[in-house]
């Protein structure tokens, strides 16, 4: 019984003949229409920061310590602050605290706007692993490993490759991949394998999280100085397959092809992350339905009442007795001045350039890679190719984009037809000005057009299952590695306080875009300005 | 004389290309009907063997029959290849629809490979008499013979490499029965000067395009209908909620309750699984009073576990409100469950057990979880070790806790994957199995907080569960017992990946 219903199902559903036909069926059927419009951010209010045009201060306000900006790093920086009783202020442009880290959600499910995973913790920062503890997501200890809040630990299945016309399991090419290029991409995952547990002679690990913690052996720091892509070919790795994943991984974490980022830092993607879980495998990650967005609102916890959001900040000053900082009230629509005993600056550094003047401006060396993220609703089920079911994370082979999220994955339910997908498109172009121009220039309709392009190759009428479609333009989203820049002498005399008054706070002052980084720069900015407290 | 000779070579060589194609269509036929008759009927060995067989010898009389055509061969030749094209374009389609839907299923599958084997056996000898006086004759039989063959292998290559992986066998015939036709078509179109009734012919090649053409198109279409008739018994009942498809037969001798196709029970023997699926736990727990039942929304676990006096509650949770509805209102149904979803000790609620119980507090002696089978990822979730976290937050220290766990004889390393998963989280476990009738070996895990120990208080008139039978429910035989296995986690799903196979080992 069960064998020939079984069989008559797969046989009757064999999907590659509908494809031939269905478009012009389904065309001679009613027009499907999907809403939806580009969200955000609200590039306006940031743009005034051009042409500078602010009235004179109407109104002074004074507070003992100023944080600029809401993203996780300002929000690390707040933390640290209120346990140690600190009174502070934070100043926000965003119609919410969380940068890169906000979210959305709808009828179905929440939803990442940007960051959406945390690997498992590596052990080096104490801090980060105490956050955790606080917010519930770490949850215990057992055999000497931390056990970690199960709904949040990333469900299986977690990831599928769309190749050959086949959805295979893993990211790692195999379905139609040549023996001898797996074979090279076995090589290549041992090799990083080795440098993930390589020390330098000063006794550090390689590559670890936080970067700072690195080794500072020369033999390791000789990779900064030159691109992944050379890497590779150095070390006689040709497969395209290969190539289009290590691609892959580092648009991923930079928003940019292995030619534009530095051996270093690709090699950081694959070597860095050591975390272990009492109750899950090595690789395994966490995340949420709204993505980091979960982590920014515990830390927005310890700060509720410190939070101003719509407050563009635009000019900040060094004075004898402290730091003079000038924000625009867009809820008042006003200018205030504020008076500052000290200030931690959580802003990127081609922010700083224009709001902070006095202090060491930033050169080209600091690239930020655009990117388009879009929440796609799918109202009704989800038409799919051969091989593995819907996983978290849902890759193309060969795209332009990274393809999507299921934000509904974490859901414990029976799952229904209707989901949310992320999908994540990052503008790899080597120029990023012009990559920044090309990606505010497309309208609602072309992204919608170079989504279901994309889409319809994995899920052949995806494009009359879609509800909505909603688009966020990251104009800045991510710092780009190139090489020199992790490493360089720019970076660390960008990053040092200046006058014992101003401390600096962005994850661009790592070289790389990632929540740890962000965090380990937010709690030790705090920590200095503990130290230099007047 | 030049002219004519080239009209002649490029005609030669249509034809030839017509046979080609008319013989990888006709052999196509004869797989598609010999895979279907075996996936339907079993044993393919005699499937196949008489299907070719019953083909070759249709062919035989197609053959011999041609000989009684005299006039038009030529309408003839484009009639019968139109016909080939409708019948066996359309022969899966029809087999399918009807398969399971009358007796005489056989009669119609060897029909339809009959009138095919005919329609194709006279096309061979049509078109040689056909040619006979047009083109030189020479060597022409021997290059009919050889195209002929070559499309033989070619079909037979294509068919299991490509169509039956790509296409599947509905679309298959379809497409060859369009092929077949447009063949038909392009002769006619070529020699239609000598042809009477070029235009009727013409017509009906556009009617015989367009219905195959909509066949093809429409497959998917022609499965969801006809995926409501591949029921043995007559169907009584259907609806599509938005989680699943609810369907119930009824035969001379039992009801059964479909759920997405999968059996849920037959009333013929049900008792047996509900009886052992309540009472040896609920029999050990002294005086029960709060009952939580965890899917099972036909309300026969609730008929079983009402029959304790102590009960004073029962709370039900099943997500799909259309299945505790039709148990709460059709006759027929409710005589099923004795009315127990009317009873005043029931609570019903209709939701997502895994979102539900994340907010429970209330706890209870005796839980019951009766969910379909770990066969999908939103299942296995159900079957996790968070889950049983959860539902031993609710759980009585005195309570027992007992769990459907699919076929330990089909599902061996699945059934014990659950077993190993509830004793990880630091249950005692009990697992025991029972035999039903029309589902097989079938497996439950007791589990509990303490190990005290009970002696069981069997309710009256039980059929299946007795005082002498019981102990010999947690008896394993070798090919059941247990095997080392792992646990089934959110992060890991080895439950889901497990069943999978181990049931599609099974029904290959
Ligand atoms: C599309 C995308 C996906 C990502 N995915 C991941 C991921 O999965 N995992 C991960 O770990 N990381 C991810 N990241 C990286 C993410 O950027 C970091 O995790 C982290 O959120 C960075 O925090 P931050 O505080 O350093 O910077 P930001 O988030 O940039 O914070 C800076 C804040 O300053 C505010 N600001 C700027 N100018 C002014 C001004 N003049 N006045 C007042 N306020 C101002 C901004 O509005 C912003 O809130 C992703 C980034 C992007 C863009």
């Amino acid at each position: 019984m069960i064998t020939r219903r079984n069989f008559m199902r797969q046989s009757l559903q064999a999907a590659v003949g509908t494809t031939l036909l269905t478009p012009a069926f389904n065309a001679c059927t009613s027009e499907h229409i999907i809403t939806g419009k580009v969200i955000g951010p609200n590039a306006a209010l940031g743009h005034r920061l051009r042409d500078m045009k602010f009235e004179s201060p109407t109104q002074s306000k004074s507070t003992d310590v100023l944080i600029v900006g809401g993203g996780v790093a300002a929000l690390s920086a707040a933390r640290v602050l209120k346990q140690n009783n600190v009174s502070f202020h934070l100043l926000e442009l965003g119609t919410e605290a969380g940068g890169n880290s906000v979210a959305g959600k709808n009828h179905v499910t929440a939803y990442p706007w940007g960051a959406h995973y945390l690997p498992l913790p590596n052990h080096n920062d104490p801090e980060l692993i105490a956050f955790l503890k606080e917010a519930g997501v770490i949850i215990g200890e057992a055999n000497g490993l931390p056990v970690f809040q199960d709904y949040y630990l990333c469900f299986d299945p977690k990831e599928r490759l769309y190749i050959n016309n086949f959805w295979q399991d893993s990211l790692l090419p195999h379905e139609g991949i040549s023996l001898a290029e797996r074979e090279e991409i076995d090589r290549f995952t041992t090799l990083m394998h080795e440098y993930k547990i390589m020390k330098g002679r000063d006794g550090k690990d390689a590559f670890t999280i936080p970067i700072a913690m690195s080794s500072q052996d020369d033999v390791f720091l000789a990779l900064d100085k030159i691109s992944m892509h050379t890497f590779l070919i150095q070390h006689d790795f040709h497969s395209e397959a290969l190539h289009w994943y290590v691609d892959y991984c580092c648009a991923d974490d930079f928003g940019a092809t292995s030619r534009d980022v530095s051996a270093w830092a690709g090699i950081h993607y694959f070597a860095s992350r050591k975390g272990r879980a009492a109750n899950a495998s090595d690789d395994t990650l966490l995340t949420w339905p709204e993505g980091n967005n979960f982590l920014v609102k515990k830390l927005q916890a310890y700060c509720q009442d410190e939070i101003e959001t719509n407050a563009l900040v635009y000019g900040i000053t060094i004075k004898d007795d402290g730091v003079e900082v000038l924000f625009f009230d867009a809820k008042e629509n006003r200018t205030v001045s504020y008076h500052a005993r000290q200030v931690i600056l959580a802003t990127p550094q081609y922010i700083n350039n224009r709001i902070f003047p006095q202090g060491k401006t930033v050169s080209q060396s600091f690239q930020y890679a655009p990117w388009m993220i879009a929440n796609i609703t799918i109202g009704s089920s989800l038409s799919e190719r051969k091989g593995e079911q819907i996983a978290w994370d849902n890759v193309i082979f060969g795209s332009q984009s990274l393809g999507y999220v299921n934000a509904s994955h974490q859901y414990v339910g029976i799952a229904t037809a209707e989901k949310v997908l992320t999908y994540y498109y990052p503008l790899t172009g080597s120029d990023t000005t012009s990559e920044r121009r090309r990606a505010y220039e497309r309208g609602y309709d072309d992204w919608k057009e170079i989504i279901l392009k994309d889409l319809s190759k994995a899920h052949p009428n995806i494009a009359k299952e879609i509800t909505n479609i909603d688009i966020w333009i990251w104009g800045h989203g991510m710092i780009r590695p190139a090489p020199g820049l992790i490493w360089g002498q720019e970076i660390r005399e960008v990053a040092a306080s200046v006058d014992q008054k101003i401390f600096k706070a962005h994850s661009d002052l790592s070289g790389i875009s990632i929540f740890e980084e962000a965090f380990y720069q937010g709690h030790q900015a705090a920590k200095l300005c503990l130290k230099h407290r007047p | 004389m030049k002219n004519s000779g080239d009209k002649a070579g490029s005609f030669q060589w249509l034809l030839l290309i017509s046979v080609f194609i008319v013989a990888t269509c006709g052999l196509i036929y004869e797989l598609v009907a010999g895979t279907l008759a075996s996936y339907l009927l079993g044993d393919s060995v005699t499937q196949f063997s008489t299907i070719i067989g019953t083909y070759l010898f249709a062919m035989g009389i197609g053959s011999y029959l041609s000989r009684f055509l005299n006039n038009n061969l030529l309408t003839w030749f484009i009639t019968i290849e139109l016909l080939v094209g409708m019948v066996g374009g359309f022969s899966a389609g029809i087999l399918f629809i009807l398969f399971e839907q009358i007796v005489y299923f056989r009669v119609i599958l060897y029909s339809l490979v009959m009138a095919t084997g005919i329609l194709v056996g006279l096309e061979l000898p049509l078109l040689m008499r056909i040619l006979k006086d047009r083109v030189e004759f020479g060597d022409l039989v021997s290059k009919i013979f050889t195209f002929d063959y070559i499309g033989a292998l070619f079909a037979s290559l294509l068919f299991p490499l490509i169509l039956i992986p790509y296409f599947g066998l509905l679309r298959t015939s379809f497409f060859f029965g369009f092929l077949n036709v447009v063949v038909a078509w392009i002769v006619a179109y070529r020699l239609k000067k000598d042809i009477k009734h070029y235009s009727s012919l013409k017509w009906s090649a556009i009617i015989c395009l367009l219905c195959l053409g909509m066949g093809f198109v429409l497959s998917d279409k022609l499965t969801e209908f006809s995926e409501s008739l591949t029921y043995p018994d007559k169907i009584v009942y259907t609806k599509s909620s938005p989680y699943q498809r609810i369907v119930i037969t009824k035969s001379a001798i039992d009801w059964r309750l479909f759920l997405n196709g999968n059996l849920q029970f037959s009333s013929a023997d049900e008792y047996r699984y509900h009886e052992a699926l309540i009472h040896p736990g609920m029999s050990v727990i002294k005086n029960p009073k709060n009952v939580l039942v965890l899917g099972g929304g036909d309300g026969m676990a609730v008929r079983e576990i009402l029959k304790y006096p102590s009960v004073d509650s029962i709370l039900l949770v099943d997500l799909d409100e259309a299945v505790t509805k039709l148990f709460r209102s059709n006759t027929a149904l409710m005589s099923l469950n004795s009315h127990a979803l009317l009873s005043s000790k029931l609570k019903v609620v209709n939701q997502d057990a895994f979102v539900w119980i994340r907010q429970q507090h209330k706890k209870f002696d005796f839980i019951v979880m009766d969910f379909p089978d770990p066969s999908n990822y939103s299942l296995g979730k159900l079957y996790s070790t968070t889950f049983y976290h959860e539902v031993k937050k609710i759980l009585n220290p005195n309570g027992q806790l007992v769990i459907q766990s699919t076929s330990p004889f089909v599902a061996r390393k699945s059934f014990w994957i659950i077993n190993e998963t509830l004793q990880h989280i630091g249950f005692l476990t009990k697992p025991y199995h029972c035999f039903v009738p029309s589902f097989g070996e079938w497996g439950f895990v007791l589990a509990t907080n303490s190990n005290e120990t009970h002696d069981a208080k069997l309710p009256r008139n039980l059929k299946f569960v007795s005082r002498e039978t019981l102990p010999q429910l947690f008896v394993f035989p070798p090919d059941m017992d247990r095997v080392e296995s792992s646990y089934n986690t959110l992060n890991n799903q080895v439950l889901v990946n497990t069943f999978e196979k181990e049931w599609a080992d099974y029904t290959r």
